[in-house]
């Protein structure tokens, strides 16, 4: 069975972290964004997936090899000269999808963070024989998105309804689309909406059905919602497979430590906190509701919230770090210095404190 | 009696590095800061040019710690262009602006030059060198420093110097000192003899055994307010200025021209129009002229590269330089701004005060623009590589980094 992850561009609303690395490498709960889709694909026996990208192939191309051969799945690439929009990648990697079987393959949004009920997905879709299945999720305020109205019993989309202003429903759509071979011959190689022109299309001829995800969605494409989606995906952890936690007198709530990570005395970590690997938390730190990624040294008494740190960074001693701070790559915050929101570029030293949400280049 | 023809020079140019790179943001991340374009040539190339004017040069080094292969094609096409060998030398790690000339002395002495001369690659200036190399040559010291004077308020900012009024002779030095010393600060354009390295080493020796004392006292260690600095990191202002100030061995010369120092984006808006504004006295074949018949309007000095069009409709200038494959439409106002390569500008447009950057599009009636403070964080609007403002969108004191697209109005904001 096949599989294509839209990866797409530059990931812009991830910086200063997508200037280290492209946005589908970045951490997330101490794996690389993509590295979690591609564990679900896999765990459902797809042999084979496709990357859509469009930007920085090379450097994406080594850390597949990787994947490669560590999850044993074959993993391709396939780059848009122009930017394609969400359904023209899907016509480019034609013959990379379609091998004659005529099975459904799995088109996934690679900045999407759920549970991955796939298996049930493909059960869904097998049930009501149609062309194309999507996942949707329910949103509290579904006006900032494109809203998938639907007949509740069977799943049958009715139309979709873009940033509604008044109330049509609240299933929005998550990013999770099983299609059949089909659905190849109503796209064109030029830039193509999904959402706009290929679903309508389908659910007008009332081939297009909705299922909806069960657990936690989380579009982590912008630092805000990162955060968010780190707490959804540890609770879900908690739920399913305890023991990856941590625990001890010095963890409150959900915390994913890596092995190799190091905590020191009187520290209390958590909740909704990542420690990524090769970390050293210094004696009396406090750590709630941040990432700290890999090879990151924070220093005796500081105190972090609400924020990422990004790879091989330092935060200095009694510093105090909240509100969105985002440090990118290789950052020293010196002793005693407060971020308020500070989000600074890769390669910066900070030696004075930055009181309210402000840019560091 | 020696004749000038056996007197060699050589010129060694300070490039800098990545580490310090990020003041320049976001314009360096494409582009190591020397190569960025100034009057439409590469910021290195105005020292370089300077030196090239010189009789009897024979080498032109680099010296930095950016990659080799980043300036591999420039060293290759200026050397070739300009018909003087030109060498890009890294260093593996900082040893302090003088340290580095000495690092690489050997190298830069090959052809037994009578003179070095060491210039910074982000100073902006009218490189007044040949006349500055007969001063020296009558001052007969080790050394001569290029000096200006600037407002007393200003000064500290730099290297101040004291200088005698009759014998031109460096008195003191001192490095942005907290009270008012002088009004006369240093350019970071030398000349030197090749006695210099001697003193260098001396420093460097002198260093050493210091060391080797400290060592001995490690209660001493712990009490010194400042790091031992490594023996082989010698900076030129504290370690070699200042203590031979006053042993008639170091000399200034001072420039009535303009002087600047290009440390961030802004600042090479205006240091591009400085060279744009000297063109026209050195090089005026190369600045554009058009009234609004066959060519747009030009105002002022402006630069346009040949490869660049224009629509005859348009009114550029004054302060504009224009790279290489650059659509200009019809109707489209530019006033004191950089637009680099393979940027559209829509019709009817309107940019001052700002960067754009390689690739991007500006739409209809947009309109890009800054106060044009050089000095301040957002005084002059920049748009990283393959940004697109759309039509009829305003961006004013802003800062956009590469591949965003703006289809909203923005002010006084950074856009990651």
């Amino acid at each position: 069975m096949k599989a294509l992850i839209l990866v797409g561009g530059f990931g812009t609303r991830l910086r200063p972290l997508t200037l280290s690395v492209p946005k589908p490498l970045v951490d997330f709960a101490n794996k690389p964004m993509i590295l979690h889709q591609i564990e679900a694909l896999k765990a459902i026996g797809v042999t084979e997936v496709v990357l859509a990208i469009n930007y920085q192939p090379e450097i994406m191309l080594n850390f597949l090899k990787e994947f490669e051969k560590k999850l044993d799945i074959k993993i391709t690439c396939s780059q848009e000269t122009e930017p394609l929009g969400t359904a023209g990648p899907l016509a480019l990697a034609r013959d990379k999808l379609i091998d004659g079987s005529g099975e459904p393959f799995f088109v996934l949004n690679s900045d999407v963070i759920s549970e991955y009920p796939l298996k049930e997905m493909i059960d869904f879709h097998k049930g009501h024989g149609g062309e194309a299945s999507i996942m949707v999720t329910k949103v509290d305020e579904p006006s900032k998105y494109g809203v998938v109205v639907m007949e509740e019993t069977t799943g049958k989309v009715e139309k979709f309804v873009e940033k509604p202003k008044i109330f049509v429903g609240n299933k929005i759509n998550a990013g999770i689309y099983l299609l059949n071979p089909s659905v190849l011959d109503r796209i064109e190689l030029r830039p193509t909406s999904i959402e706009k022109e290929v679903f309508p299309m389908i659910a007008g001829e009332n081939k297009l059905y909705a299922m909806v995800l069960p657990g936690f969605w989380m579009d982590i494409g912008q630092p805000k919602d990162y955060i968010t989606g780190l707490r959804l995906y540890l609770d879900s952890l908690r739920k399913k497979s305890s023991a990856e936690l941590e625990a001890g007198s010095n963890i409150v709530g959900n915390v994913l430590v890596d092995e190799s990570a190091v905590i020191g005395q009187g520290c209390l970590i958590g909740p909704d906190v990542a420690i990524g690997p090769g970390c050293i938390i210094e004696s009396g730190v406090r750590l709630s509701r941040c990432t700290i990624m890999r090879g990151v040294r924070i220093k005796k008494h500081a105190c972090i919230s609400s924020s990422i740190i990004g790879w091989h960074s330092t935060v200095g001693r009694w510093a105090r770090v909240e509100n969105m701070t985002i440090l990118g790559e290789d950052v020293h915050l010196g002793d005693e210095v407060y971020s308020n929101g500070g989000v600074v570029l890769p390669h910066k030293e900070i030696k004075s404190s930055i009181l309210k949400p402000e840019i560091v280049m | 009696m020696e004749s000038s023809d056996q007197e060699k020079a050589v010129a060694v140019i300070m490039v800098g590095g990545p580490t310090k790179g990020t003041r320049f943001r976001p314009l360096s991340f494409n582009t190591p800061k020397p190569l960025f374009p100034l009057a439409g040539q590469p910021m290195v190339h105005h020292p370089i040019s300077a030196c090239k004017r010189l009789p009897n040069l024979a080498h032109i080094f680099l010296i930095g710690f950016y990659e080799e292969r980043e300036f591999a094609l420039y060293v290759s096409s200026i050397s070739s262009e300009l018909k003087v060998p030109v060498r890009y030398l890294k260093e593996d790690k900082p040893h302090g602006s003088a340290g580095g000339l000495y690092y690489f002395r050997n190298i830069i002495m090959e052809d037994n030059p009578s003179h070095v001369f060491l210039l910074n690659c982000d100073v902006c200036c009218s490189f007044p060198l040949t006349e500055m190399l007969e001063a020296h040559k009558r001052y007969g010291g080790m050394g001569t420093v290029l000096v200006i004077k600037v407002s007393a308020e200003s000064a500290n900012q730099f290297g101040e110097l004291v200088a005698d009024t009759i014998t031109n002779e460096l008195l003191h030095y001192t490095e942005k000192p907290e009270t008012f010393v002088s009004d006369l600060i240093n350019c970071g354009v030398y000349i030197f003899t090749p006695d210099v390295f001697t003193a260098i080493q001396e420093v460097s020796t002198h260093r050493e055994g210091q060391a080797n004392i400290r060592h001995l006292s490690s209660f001493e260690t712990l009490q010194s307010p400042t790091r031992a600095l490594p023996v082989d990191f010698i900076r030129l202002d504290q370690d070699i200025l200042s203590p031979f100030a006053g042993k008639k061995q170091l000399y200034t010369y001072e420039t009535m021209d303009f002087w600047e120092q290009i440390k961030t984006p802004g600042m090479s808006v205006k240091c591009s129009g400085l060279y744009l504004a000297q063109f026209r006295l050195t090089s005026p074949h190369l600045l554009a002229a058009g009234d609004g018949t066959k060519s747009a309007t030009i105002v002022g000095d402006v630069y346009v590269h040949p490869s660049a069009k224009v629509h005859p409709t348009a009114k550029i200038g004054p302060s504009v330089s224009i790279s290489a494959n650059v659509r200009v439409g019809a109707g489209v106002r530019l006033i004191s701004c950089i637009i680099l390569d393979d940027v559209e500008v829509q019709e009817n447009a309107v940019v001052i005060n700002s960067i754009v950057g390689w690739k991007s599009s500006i739409g209809k009636w947009s309109r890009v623009q800054a106060d044009g403070d050089y000095n301040a964080k957002l005084g002059i609007t920049i748009l990283g590589e393959a940004v697109t403002v759309e039509d009829e969108v305003v961006v004013i004191n802003s800062i956009v980094l590469p591949n965003k697209t703006l289809n909203l109005s923005v002010q006084d904001e950074i856009i990651l």
